[in-house]
C-alpha cells in the first residue's frame, strides 16, 4: 500500500510495431510524477500497461505493490485512471456517471450519492450534476473525466493529457488538486505536452522518446540552474537597455516587443547581470528565464530528431 | 488511503444488474422507444385483425387459435429482424465510443460485463414481446389456448435471447461495428432459412434407390428419402422450436367441415413428421401416426448450449489486460 509505481524494462510491440521499447519508471507516492515525451512517444501506451488494459511483452511492473498482469483486479482497485480520448454515456447526468461508476467500484449503495456529490463539488461541477453530459463543454467533460478516476479514492493515479481542454482557470484548478491529491500521500502520474504547466505542478519527470524512458529526474535538478541559456529583458526604455547590454559585452538577440533574449551562464551570471542593470539606471520592468527549464531539458531530449 | 472500495470479489449478481440497469437506462434515453413500439404495435395489431376477418369470412366459430398461429409466426420474423441490432454493436461500438475500457478497469468482472450488457438487451426483446401480449389475449377471448400462448411467447422470448447472446458475441470478436452487424444477420438468416436448405439438400444426399421387382416381374428402381436421418438440420430453425414447443391446439367440433389455417400447429406438425421413418400413415384429423416425438427439446437445447457459449465467449474477450489485439482494435 502506497508504494506507487515501480517498472522496469517495459516492452509492449503491436505486431512489427515497437510502441514501448524499454521503459524504466518510478513514481513514488506523495509526489506528482511527469511523463513527458514526444507524439508516438509510448505515453499512452505506458499508461493503458500501468492500467491493467494491456500486458506487457517484457518487463517488471509494480504498481501499488501489485503486478497488474497476476493480479489486475487489485491493481484496478488501487489505480484511477483518466485516459487521454474517453467518452461519456451522453445522456445520463453527470451524477448519474458517477454513482454508476461508484457501483462499477463495489461501493455500497447508500454511500454512492454522497461520494458522487463529494467529487462534482471538487471539480467545480456541482451545477452540472444534473446535466446530460452531452451539455457539457470539453473542459468540463475532462474534469468529470478526472472525477471519474477519483471515485474509488485510489492512491496511485494515471492521468493521460488531463490539462487537454481545460481554460486557464480550470488548469490552475488541476494543478491545485493534483498537488492537494500528492499531499494526501497519491502517487500521481500525468502524461502532458503543456510543460509550462508541468513545472508548476511536477515533482519529478521522466521523458520518454521512441519507446524509451531516456531519463528521469527531480525538476529541481533539471539542468539550466547552473548551465548556460536565455533570458529575456523588458525595459521602459528598450534603447538604454540595448546600449547597456552591448556596453557590458552580453550576447543578446534582436529586441523585439516582448523585450530582448540574452544569454547568460547560469543563476549567479543572471543574478549579476540584473544589479549591474538597476545599478547603472536601466529601467527593467521584468526579467525571466525565457521558456521553462522543463522545455529547455525536453528540447535537449528531443533535438537529435531529424 | 482506500477507504471507498468495497470488497473485491468474483462475479456477483448485484454488479452483474447494476451493469444491466445502467444499459438499460441508456437504451432507454438513446431510442425512440415510444414510436419503435407504437408502429411494432400498430403492425401485429392490423395483422391480427386481418387473420381474425379472413378466419371468420372462411368460416371458423373460434378463431383465436388460428389467429394466434400467424400472429406468433408474424411476430417472430419481425423480431428475428429486430433483435440483432440490440446487441449487434454492443462490445465494439462501446469501444469507439471509449466507454468500454474504462468498465473494464473497475472492479466488475468481464462476466459482469457481459451478462449485465445481455440482461439489458434481452429485456428490450422481451418488452417487445410483451407489448403483443393484449393482441395475444384477444386471440385467447376468440377461443385460442392460454397455455398455448403463454408457451409460445416464453419459448420465443428464450431464442430472441440467444439471438441477442450471438449477436453480442459478434460484436466482441469482430473490431468493427458493420461486421458484427451483418455477421449477426447472417447467422439469423441461417437458422431461419439455411436450416430449411439444409434439411431440404440433406434429404437429397441421404436418398437410398434400390431395384425392385413387382409382383408381375417388372423390375422398378424404388427411391426412398429418410427425413429421419437429417431432421436435426431443421431443430435449430426458431420458427421449429417456437411452433413445435407451443402445444398442440386441440381439435375443435366442426374440424372436418372448416379449413384450418394455423400455420404454427403446421409447422410443428411438418417437423414432427420428419423425424418418422416413411412410409407414414395420416390421420384424419391431420396429424401423423406415432408422432409424439417432439423436435423442439434438441431445438431449444442447441440454442441453450449456443447461447451460453456466445456469453463464455464475450466474457474471455472482455478480459483485459489484452496481450495480442487485432490492429483495427484501439483498446482506449
Amino acid at each position: 500500500m502506497g508504494s506507487g509505481i515501480e517498472a522496469s524494462g517495459v516492452r509492449r510491440t503491436f505486431g512489427d510495431v515497437v510502441a514501448v521499447a524499454d521503459v524504466d519508471i518510478t513514481v513514488p507516492p506523495a509526489q506528482v510524477t511527469a511523463l513527458v515525451g514526444p507524439n508516438g512517444a509510448g505515453k499512452t501506451t505506458l499508461l493503458l500497461v500501468l492500467a491493467t488494459l494491456l500486458s506487457p511483452d517484457a518487463g517488471s511492473i509494480r504498481v501499488a505493490g501489485y503486478n497488474p498482469v497476476v493480479d489486475p483486479v487489485e491493481v484496478r482497485a488501487h489505480i484511477g485512471w483518466m485516459p487521454d480520448v474517453f467518452g461519456t454515456y451522453d445522456t445520463l447526468t453527470s451524477r448519474e456517471v458517477l454513482e454508476f461508476t461508484a457501483a462499477a467500484y463495489r461501493i455500497p449503495k447508500r454511500q454512492r450519492a454522497r461520494r458522487a456529490w463529494e467529487l462534482l463539488a471538487l471539480v467545480h461541477l456541482d451545477e452540472y450534476a444534473e446535466s446530460p453530459v452531452h451539455v457539457l463543454s470539453r473542459g468540463q467533460k475532462q474534469r468529470l473525466g478526472l472525477a471519474r478516476a477519483l471515485v474509488h479514492d485510489p492512491p496511485v493515479l494515471l492521468l493521460d493529457e488531463p490539462a487537454a481542454g481545460l481554460d486557464p482557470r480550470s488548469r490552475i484548478e488541476l494543478r491545485g488538486l493534483l498537488r492537494a491529491l500528492a499531499a494526501q500521500g497519491c502517487a500521481v502520474l500525468v502524461s502532458s505536452h503543456v510543460l509550462s504547466e508541468l513545472e508548476t505542478t511536477a515533482d519529478r519527470v521522466v521523458f520518454v522518446d521512441r519507446g524509451r524512458s531516456v531519463s528521469a529526474q527531480a525538476l529541481a535538478e533539471l539542468p539550466g540552474a547552473a548551465e548556460r541559456r536565455p533570458w529575456r529583458v523588458r525595459s521602459l526604455d528598450p534603447d538604454a537597455l540595448m546600449v547597456f547590454l552591448d556596453h557590458h559585452g552580453t550576447e543578446h538577440g534582436r529586441p523585439d516587443a516582448h523585450g530582448v533574449e540574452v544569454l547568460l551562464q547560469g543563476d549567479e551570471a543572471a543574478a549579476e547581470l540584473l544589479a549591474a542593470m538597476i545599478r547603472d539606471g536601466v529601467p527593467v520592468v521584468s526579467f525571466a528565464p525565457a521558456g521553462s527549464s522543463l522545455e529547455a531539458a525536453y528540447l535537449a531530449m528531443t533535438e537529435d530528431r531529424s | 488511503m482506500t477507504n471507498g472500495a468495497g470488497t473485491r470479489s468474483g462475479f456477483t449478481l448485484i454488479g452483474m444488474l447494476n451493469v444491466a440497469a445502467h444499459e438499460f437506462r441508456l437504451r432507454i434515453r438513446a431510442g425512440r422507444w415510444r414510436w419503435l413500439l407504437g408502429t411494432w404495435f400498430v403492425t401485429l395489431l392490423v395483422l391480427t385483425a386481418l387473420l381474425r376477418s379472413a378466419l371468420v369470412s372462411s368460416g371458423q366459430t373460434m378463431p383465436g387459435t388460428d389467429m394466434f398461429g400467424g400472429l406468433m409466426l408474424f411476430m417472430l420474423a419481425l423480431a428475428l429482424l429486430v433483435v440483432p441490432s440490440l446487441t449487434a454493436q454492443s462490445v465494439n461500438g462501446d469501444r469507439i465510443r471509449g466507454v468500454l475500457a474504462t468498465l473494464q478497469t473497475t472492479l466488475l468482472t468481464p462476466a459482469e460485463i457481459a451478462l449485465g450488457k445481455l440482461v439489458a438487451a434481452w429485456g428490450t426483446a422481451v418488452v417487445f414481446l410483451l407489448t403483443a401480449v393484449p393482441l395475444a389475449l384477444w386471440c385467447v377471448a376468440e377461443g385460442g389456448s392460454a397455455v398455448r400462448v403463454a408457451v409460445g411467447l416464453g419459448v420465443a422470448a428464450v431464442v430472441l435471447g440467444v439471438i441477442c447472446a450471438i449477436a453480442q458475441c459478434l460484436s466482441a470478436l469482430f473490431a468493427r461495428t458493420t461486421t458484427s452487424a451483418v455477421m449477426s444477420y447472417v447467422v439469423v438468416f441461417a437458422l431461419a432459412i439455411g436450416t430449411v436448405v439444409a434439411f431440404a439438400l440433406g434429404m437429397v444426399l441421404t436418398q437410398t434407390t434400390e431395384t425392385r421387382e413387382s409382383a408381375d416381374g417388372v423390375r422398378y428402381e424404388y427411391t426412398e428419402s429418410h427425413p429421419e436421418r437429417v431432421w436435426w438440420l431443421l431443430a435449430p430453425n426458431p420458427f421449429v422450436i417456437v411452433a413445435d414447443a407451443a402445444p398442440r391446439a386441440p381439435t375443435d367440433a366442426n374440424a372436418d367441415t372448416v379449413m384450418r389455417l394455423d400455420p404454427l400447429g403446421a409447422i410443428g406438425e411438418v417437423a414432427r413428421s420428419m423425424r418418422q421413418p416413411e412410409p407414414q400413415e395420416v390421420l384424419p384429423d391431420g396429424s401423423v401416426r406415432g408422432n409424439e416425438a417432439p423436435v423442439w427439446p434438441f431445438g431449444l437445447a442447441i440454442h441453450v448450449v449456443v447461447g451460453v457459449t456466445a456469453v463464455i465467449i464475450t466474457a474471455r474477450r472482455l478480459r483485459a489486460p489484452y496481450g495480442t489485439i487485432s490492429k483495427s482494435v484501439r483498446v482506449a
